[in-house]
Formats: structure tokens, sequence, C-alpha cells
């Protein structure tokens, strides 16, 4: 137990010295890239990370609730609800970080862009996700049909992530994963995207630890109460 | 299958002659869109707007009137089986499959109604010009229908929750707000005559359709047996 704990103390270490080092290469290792107005490309080393993450909670919160549909265990709806917590949280991330650099290129926070549409939709799809939770009092009836609407919920990323912006002519730069399949940034900007991915990935991984440790520790004293 | 197809129509004439002996969902459809439709045509008409903005602007405000008519009275479908205890009942005589394919059928068969009735007043209020008929039935029936499959799980899960209220609502348009997308871009697509747009539009429409069909028919034992 607590050769466990002090492996998870390094882990920590190590992750607060990567976003350290990741958050300085942003400034002073990647180059500015060209074609955008002064240091706003730099956001890009936060922005396409967050929503990484943001898509990254998602899944991880549509396989829980397929487990917990397969096993009812309790374990799994702690793990749906968390994960659609936070990436509800690196949502709205997500969206001011993008406003900020909209708002330089473009000179409006809010343009309506189709990306800027498709992030929206998917705040008020986990935000329903949550409503529905409100609704139901009993524990595991909450549960399954939390499960099923979060499975629904995540079939409609794709289509929000991948066609909405195909079909409608975006101001957005072009994705890293884009219709050429080719990657069109600099090698030092690239090593710091993926280094930045690397580490927003890890951090997804310790917030989501913690929070279900919580998340059972008030569920657990919630039953002491009753 | 020939089996399910007649025990899924037995369960859509049963909820068809519920439906005729209330009319409450007919009612609620109707009525909502014909209400809307005409504030709509008195406040705007067919000459307040614009030429060139005419096919985007009077294809999203049909759908919009669609829609919001859709919530006002597909929710009754599943909640009505639990307001008069006959959901116990019907688990019992007939398999999920089965009443899920019924109250799919029941949805879809009460969305084109309305549709058959409100799309040519609202061609004739408003001046709507279509120059592709056949593309805009097309449209209107692969919208209609995974507008019915989509309502039709939300439908069964709000069934089973404890308030109900404004619940369908909430769940259900983040849901569809890329369907809204994909049919109003295909509408105007048929407005304008433009194969290819309509086209795209379409693909998108039954991919969602298709996609939410399979997801529902894995999901709704879940919701259904809970």
């Amino acid at each position: 137990m607590s050769s466990r704990r002090s492996r998870g103390e390094v882990l920590k270490w190590i992750l607060f010295v990567w976003i350290g080092v990741i958050i300085w290469a942003a400034f002073f290792y990647a180059p500015a890239a060209a074609g955008f107005k002064g240091q706003s490309s730099r956001i890009v080393f936060f922005h396409v990370p967050i929503a990484w993450v943001a898509t990254l909670a998602f899944l991880v919160s549509c396989v829980a609730s397929i487990r917990y549909l397969r096993t009812r265990s309790m374990a799994d709806d702690v793990r749906a609800e968390v994960a659609s917590s936070l990436g509800l949280l690196f949502a709205i991330l997500a969206t001011v970080t993008g406003s900020i650099f909209a708002r330089i290129m473009w000179g409006s926070y809010w343009n309506w862009d189709p990306r800027e549409t498709s992030i929206t939709f998917l705040l008020l799809i986990y935000a329903a996700y949550f409503a529905l939770r409100a609704a139901v009092a009993d524990p595991e009836r909450r549960a399954s049909l939390a499960a099923v609407y979060s499975i629904l919920a995540f079939v409609t990323v794709p289509f929000l992530v991948f066609v909405v912006p195909r079909i409608y002519w975006s101001l957005h730069p072009d994705t890293i994963i884009n219709a050429q399949a080719k990657i069109k940034m600099g090698s030092r900007m690239f090593e710091v995207l993926m280094g930045s991915l690397v580490g927003f990935s890890g951090l997804f991984v310790w917030l989501y630890t913690v929070a279900c440790r919580i998340e059972r520790i008030r569920r657990r004293r919630q039953q002491e109460v009753l | 299958m020939w089996r399910f197809l007649a025990e899924a129509g037995a369960v859509f004439v049963k909820d068809l002659r519920t439906e005729l002996r209330t009319r409450v969902a007919f009612n609620a459809l109707g009525l909502f869109a014909i209400t809307t439709l005409a504030a709509i045509s008195y406040t705007i008409g067919p000459y307040r707007i614009a030429q060139a903005d005419r096919p985007y602007l009077l294809s999203a405000l049909l759908w919009i009137v669609i829609f919001f008519a859709a919530m006002a009275g597909l929710d009754r479908s599943f909640v009505k089986e639990e307001d008069s205890h006959t959901a116990a009942l019907l688990r019992l005589s007939a398999r999920p499959l089965v009443v899920w394919g019924g109250k799919l059928l029941f949805n879809f068969v009460v969305l084109e109604l309305l549709m058959v009735i409100l799309v040519p007043l609202y061609v004739v209020l408003m001046g709507f010009q279509v120059l592709s008929v056949g593309g805009l039935i097309w449209i209107l029936l692969a919208g209609g229908y995974t507008l019915a499959v989509t309502t039709t799980i939300v439908a069964a899960i709000i069934a089973r929750a404890s308030s109900r209220g404004a619940l369908f609502s909430v769940l259900s348009l983040p849901l569809l707000l890329p369907l809204l997308i994909f049919v109003i871009q295909g509408t105007r697509a048929v407005a304008e005559g433009s194969a290819q747009g309509a086209g795209s539009a379409l693909r998108a429409v039954v991919s969602l359709g298709g996609v939410m069909t399979i997801v529902s028919i894995v999901l709704f034992p879940a919701v259904w047996n809970e």
C-alpha cells in the first residue's frame, strides 16, 4: 500500500515537472506559427490537448457506462459520472481557450463557427446528462438510465466533431487530423504539441483517479447517513 | 423477421387505438405546429425575408416548428404506459425489441402525418419555393425517421425518471441538434435545387439515423427492463 502511494507521489511530481517543461517550451522553444496574429498560435499547445482530453473523458464515460450495463457495479457508475464531469470541465476550458484565440484572430469572442457550435452542442448534451442524473432518485435506476444516455451522447460526438464542421465552411484553422492526412506543422511545434498531449492526458488520469476516490467516499458517507 | 414485424405492428395498432381514443399526442403536436405556423406567418409572412436569405431562413423555420412540435407530443409514447399502469402488462406480453419497434413506428407515423399537413401549409403561407420536391420528400422521410428513433429511446428513458416535466426536451434537443443542422442544410439544398448539397446532408441524416437505430436496439432492453 505504502509503495503504491510512494509510486503515485513520484508520478505526480513527474507530471508536475512535465507540465512545467511544456509551458516553458510552448513559449520559448517552439516558434510562433506563420499566418497567425502575433503570438496567438501558441494557444494550440493548450487548446488542442484540452479538447483532446474532453473527448477522451467522454470516451471513458461511454466505456464505463457500457461496463456498468454489463456488470451493474456502482464503481463503474462512479467512473462514468466522474469522467463526464471532467469531460464537461475540459470542454468548457476548450471553449474558453478557443474564444480567446477567436478574439485575437477574428476580432470577436464568438462567431458561431461550426467548431464553436459543435462544442456548444457537446456542452449541452453532457449538461443534459447531469440533468437526468438529478431527476432520478433511486441510485440503481439513476445509474442505468444515465449509462444509456451517456452512450447515446457519445454516439453524437463523431457527428459533432467530424461531420458538422465539414458540412459548413469554417474559420477554424486546419485540424491536426485533416482531410489531406498531412501534418502541416514545424517539427519543434509538433514536438511540443505531442508533449502537451501526453502531459494533459496524464493530468486527466491524475484528476480522474482523485475524483473517483472522492466520489466513492462521498457516496459511502451518504449511505452511512441514510 | 416477419414475426417481429407482426408483433411490432400489433403494438403500433394498440398505440394508435388508444391515441384515437384520447388524441393527446395528435392534439399536442397538431395544435403546437399550427399555432407556431400561424405566429410565424403573421409576424414574418412571405415577403419580409430578402430573396437571397429565403431558402436558408425558411428551411430553418420549418424544421424548428417540426422539432418543437415533436417535443410537445412524442414523449407520450412511454409516459402513458407508466401513467395508466399498463407498462408491466406490456412487459409481460411483448419482448422489449417488439415494444421498441411498435413505439418507433407509432412516433414515425405521427411525425409523418404532421409533416403531410404542416409542410404544404407552410409552403403556401410562407411562399417557400422548393426546386426539388422529390429531394424534399426524401429529407422529410429520413429526417422524420431519425427524429422518431432518437425521441423514442429518450421517451423510454424519461418514462422511468421520477420528475418528467421538461426532461424530455432537455434530454432530446441536445441529441437532436446535429440532426437539426443536417436537415436544415438538406432542405436549403433542395430548395435551391443543389443535388450535391442535398446528397451530402441526406447521407449525414441517414448515417445518424442508422447509428441511433443500432444503439437503440442494443440499449432499449436495459431501459425497459430497469
